[in-house]
């Protein structure tokens, strides 16, 4: 299988108001195939969102290379990183990030739209494939924590992209919404062979995932098992 | 980019209250600077207007230098083979019984209708009693003709009789006047009759066909005027009027543009966010840019327009104003508010639209720069607030480093005192967020003794979010700043005329007014022959050109004048008086600067035998011209100009004479039984000040802007505080805050932002005063004003802070009690 993503070395630091470096990052590794289903755990403040952002372009790491989808980030420039955001890389988000002032399928159509999809179709079929047909004239704020989450999932599939950023998509949401919503993003991704990178820190996510990374901080280890996971 | 437009533009809806709020930011700074402007051009079309339609077909005017010229040249012009037709003409203004002055023209109808044919023919044919009723206009005494507006306007029809402070005039008959200023016709001999001018005519309105020839002809002693030179004399009077005018258009759009930037950063706050998490979708900064310009664009082109309606409706009031000035102080002037016209609409669209760019600039660098990893995460509070305050601090010294050069350079032209008043308030608008956190220590002590933890947690807010309190701060701290600053002027300029008149009127009593009625000769003599009296000043003031620029000459008796006067000098005393009395001249202040004339120097005048040579003796501090005053013996005077005209009478009595006030009661009674009015020296200043409070009416007015500009700054920072902390308000209730300490908090941020820009308004008004009373006015009008330091335009600039921060702070306090109790701490 090819990889997805590939991290070779990657260090960030934060500087906040003249006060102490803090390191997020020191020297991670990471490699992703493509299709493949991974849970990356770790505690709040390990580095997992800060990750996340750098793999979807929207950070900078201080030091270390990033490949994604076969391309290193830094060479790509802004626009050819937001090319990329636009086409390869879908990003879901614990607090779900819709626009409140989108209705549930306009929502859904910007990600069609940035990517230079002019036909809402695939935005009615994504809809359908989260279950949330009829709701699509719906503003967010219409919506349960739970089903504006599939609405998330639905704007990051409808592009078909190589890989799925999950930044805690459960961390807003009951057990067994979370249940539902992991059930259904790891299916769909498996459906349509797209890689799914989740950041958490509920062992919830194990069982849905081909491998389990954990965090600390700023390194990555691989685990063998969830249940070396500490509950 | 349709959808993510869609996103941005469906916020406008959904906050209507908001919505509102940025659209009447816009509309007011729009409006104020359009409803300026409209009203400036409506009052200076009038004017041009009014002298077209007097100008007539005539190419020239024809005049003695000063005063009236006498009838018999008339037989001599008739025979000038240069002339075509000539039209005699008296011109003067009556003042009517309700009050109003209008013009009168007195003109011979037979020798006026080639040059007026307009006025002619309609004056005849309107007449429907026909031959009749245009002869009782030639033959009855006091027989007049009103425009038919006028009439309207005094509810007067022919056959009635219009009440004047020279008597009653009949009205035979009406006729429709184009231009703006009212009118009176009349026959020229009843015009003489009734100005006591019989032998005399003002002037003479000419069609010449050679120029030259004429001039090689009547060139000495005569002043000929062709009709471009006679509008371009009237419009360079009103030059530094219109220059202050724009300055003020200018500055309400200043303040417009400050409104503009408060509602695009309203935008920024709410649209951060969706910017961060579009730019995680993949949207770049261009569709973001293209979405936010579009929301901006909008609401300035919508804002715009209302302003634009705003704008004009204002300018159906702020004429009369504007005319009151020009009246007070040029001629008189009844200019007609502008009509409507689409172009109103489609420029006060474009105006709101640049103000939007313009404001929103840079609230949009800052959504572009946003950066998508800290707006997901909600952060609101940006790192390095300190290291931008103080970047903007050196920005802000840099721009007032520049202003100082630029005010030195207000000598060569206002303009460079204009662009250093607005390089003050800009330097001092980038300086207040580094002033903000010094201030920061102090301000925690006073909100924290009036409000306890709120008020402790609201100074902290107001120093924590700088890129919004410090902007917020800035605008109200130059609305501020700008009240204390015209209000200083104002009351500066006040002080300086009490003063003034303190030292120049100084007799006990006035006799005749010096714009309405003249004071016969005989009269002089007769009073002059009271025994007892100290001493009794002819005085005339007549407008005359010198280097082609109309200035003012006045006569006087300077014996009278040096024994009871004590004029302000710009060097030396009362002896200056001695040479006026061998035939020397002394300038007023704004003549000396104006011209460059010192002390010493002659001046040449163009006299009714040739030109006059005279020695400048002395410079006086003066109020009465900007255009500039000279000022001479009596003797001097009827030496150069032949005019024995006197405007009005200064009768002086000493102090200790027992028989003083029996002397001023006998001068008092003569002078009512020829119907001459008679002013006390206090009736006579206060009527001085009431013309001067209704000159600065324009002025006093655009004040009102500045409250209007201090409300919506304030009101917008504290929505702005308010919608970006949704979340720390989460926090605030998790802690156990209640309603009314988070309601307090919101009141003190109000207070605080309040009393920091007051604080600020203090150095920088008084330092714009500085400006406008020395350089600016200085400049304009090229007369000192005194500064003197009055407390009251501080006292009412804290009043003003005070009531609109905690007014701005209401509408945040409402949604604080709507939406308060059900935060939680989340981000959706």
């Amino acid at each position: 299988m090819n990889s997805i993503i590939r991290v070779i070395d990657l260090w960030k630091n934060y500087n906040r108001s003249g006060q102490e470096n803090t390191a997020a990052l020191r020297g991670t590794h990471l490699e992703i195939k493509a299709g493949e289903v991974v849970a990356l755990y770790g505690k709040s403040g390990s580095g997992k969102s800060t990750l996340l952002n750098i793999l979807a372009g929207i950070d900078r790491p201080d030091r270390g290379r990033v490949e994604v989808d076969g391309k290193d980030l830094q060479n790509l420039g802004e626009e050819g990183r937001t090319q990329l955001r636009r086409r390869r890389i879908g990003f879901i988000f614990q607090f779900f990030n819709l626009l409140p002032t989108l209705t549930v399928l306009e929502n859904v159509f910007l990600s069609l739209e940035l990517a230079g999809k002019l036909d809402p179709q695939p935005a009615h079929q994504a809809l359908q494939a989260v279950g949330l047909e009829g709701k699509e004239n719906r503003f967010p704020s219409e919506l349960s924590g739970g089903e504006q989450q599939r609405v998330a999932i639905a704007r990051a599939l409808v592009k078909e992209p190589a890989i799925i950023l999950a930044d805690e998509p459960t961390g807003n949401l009951d057990t067994q919404t979370g249940n539902q919503i992991l059930n259904l993003l790891c299916s769909r991704c498996r459906e349509f062979g797209t890689s799914l990178l989740m950041a958490t820190h509920s062992p919830l996510t194990c069982k849905y995932s081909d491998r389990i990374l954990r965090m600390v901080d700023g390194f990555i280890t691989e685990e063998s098992s969830c249940v070396e996971l500490p509950s | 980019m349709r959808i993510v437009t869609k996103a941005f533009l469906r916020y406008l809806p959904r906050r209507r209250g908001l919505s509102i709020l940025q659209l009447l930011g816009i509309a007011c700074g729009v409006a104020a600077a359009a409803g300026m402007a409209l009203s400036a051009r409506a009052a200076l079309s009038s004017f041009t207007q009014a002298v077209e339609f007097l100008k007539g077909k005539a190419t020239h005017s024809f005049e003695r230098p000063a005063g009236p010229m006498e009838e018999t040249l008339l037989a001599d012009l008739m025979k000038d083979p240069a002339v075509s037709f000539f039209s005699p003409v008296i011109d003067r203004t009556v003042k009517l019984k309700v009050g109003e002055t209008v013009r009168l023209l007195g003109i011979d109808p037979f020798l006026d209708r080639p040059l007026r044919p307009e006025l002619s023919r309609v004056r005849l044919g309107e007449n429907r009693a026909g031959t009749e009723e245009g002869l009782s206009f030639l033959l009855q005494e006091r027989s007049v003709l009103l425009d038919s507006e006028l009439a309207a306007q005094l509810k007067l029809r022919p056959g009635d009789l219009l009440a004047t402070h020279r008597g009653d005039l009949w009205v035979v008959g009406t006729f429709p006047n184009p231009s703006s200023e009212p009118l009176i016709l009349m026959d020229i001999a009843q015009a003489q009759r009734l100005f006591l001018l019989q032998g005399k005519v003002d002037r003479v309105d000419l069609i010449l066909t050679d120029e030259s020839g004429f001039r090689s002809r009547w060139g000495n002693g005569f002043r000929l005027q062709s009709g471009r030179q006679r509008q371009q004399t009237l419009t360079d009077m009103l030059r530094a009027f219109r220059l202050n005018l724009q300055a003020l258009s200018l500055l309400a759009l200043f303040v417009g543009i400050f409104l503009v930037y408060n509602t695009a950063m309203f935008a920024v706050v709410s649209r951060r966010k969706d910017a961060g998490i579009l730019r995680s979708l993949g949207a770049g900064r261009r569709e973001i840019v293209f979405a936010f310009l579009s929301e901006i664009l909008f609401l300035g082109a919508l804002g715009g327009a209302l302003g634009a309606i705003l704008g004009f409706i204002l300018s159906r009031f702020l004429p009369d104003l504007v005319a009151g000035t020009i009246s007070n102080l040029y001629f008189f002037l009844r200019p007609v508010p502008p009509d409507w016209s689409w172009w109103v609409l489609l420029v006060g669209t474009l105006m709101g639209c640049g103000a939007s760019l313009l404001g929103g600039f840079f609230p949009l660098a800052e959504l572009v720069r946003v950066d998508p990893v800290q707006a997901l995460q909600g952060r609101t509070v940006k790192p390095g607030q300190r290291k931008m305050a103080r970047k903007a601090a050196w920005a802000g010294a840099g721009i007032l480093g520049i202003s100082l050069p630029l005010l030195a350079a207000s000598t060569v032209h206002v303009y460079y005192g204009f662009a250093s008043s607005f390089g003050l308030l800009i330097g001092a608008s980038l300086l207040t967020g580094l002033i903000l956190l010094r201030l920061a220590p102090g301000l925690r002590w006073i909100l924290s003794r009036m409000a306890g933890l709120s008020g402790k947690v609201a100074a902290g807010n107001i120093r924590q979010n700088l890129g919004r309190t410090a902007v917020a701060v800035a605008a109200f701290m130059v609305a501020l700043s700008m009240f204390i600053g015209l209000s200083s002027m104002i009351g500066s300029f006040r002080q300086s005329l009490i003063w003034w008149m303190g030292t120049q009127l100084q007799a006990d009593l006035y006799i005749g007014k010096i714009y309405e009625m003249e004071v016969p000769e005989d009269f002089y003599e007769e009073v002059k022959s009271i025994s007892g009296l100290g001493g009794v000043d002819p005085y005339r003031n007549v407008q005359v050109n010198y280097r082609e620029i109309p200035i003012f000459i006045s006569a006087v008796d300077p014996s009278v004048l040096q024994r009871y006067t004590t004029f302000g000098w710009l060097k030396g005393g009362n002896e200056n008086w001695d040479p006026v009395k061998k035939g020397a001249v002394i300038i007023s202040e704004s003549f000396h600067r104006r011209f460059g004339v010192n002390p010493g120097d002659r001046i040449t005048l163009n006299g009714a035998k040739g030109p006059a040579d005279l020695e400048v003796a002395a410079v006086f501090y003066d109020y009465t011209s900007e255009h500039g005053v000279v000022m001479m013996a009596r003797s001097t005077y009827l030496r150069i100009y032949g005019d024995t005209t006197i405007n009005s009478l200064g009768i002086f009595v000493d102090p200790g004479n027992p028989r003083r006030q029996e002397l001023l009661e006998e001068v008092r009674k003569r002078s009512q039984s020829r119907g001459l009015p008679v002013f006390s020296r206090r009736q006579l200043h206060g009527n001085i000040l009431a013309v001067f409070d209704s000159t600065f009416a324009v002025t006093r007015s655009m004040r009102i802007m500045t409250i209007i500009v201090a409300f919506f700054g304030i009101a917008g920072a504290l929505l702005t505080l308010f919608m970006e902390r949704q979340r720390e308000f989460g926090i605030y209730r998790a802690l156990g805050f209640s309603t009314p300490q988070v309601a307090g908090m919101t009141l003190m941020e109000g207070f605080g932002m309040g009393l920091a820009s007051f604080l600020l308004s203090i150095g920088v008004g008084t330092a714009l005063a500085w400006v406008l009373i020395r350089v600016i006015n200085l400049k304009s009008f090229n007369w000192t004003i005194f500064f003197y330091l009055d407390a009251s335009p501080y006292l009412m600039a804290a009043a003003i802070a005070v009531l609109a921060s905690l007014g701005a702070a209401l509408y945040p306090i409402w949604k604080v009690y709507r939406t308060y109790p059900q935060m939680q701490i989340r981000e959706e």
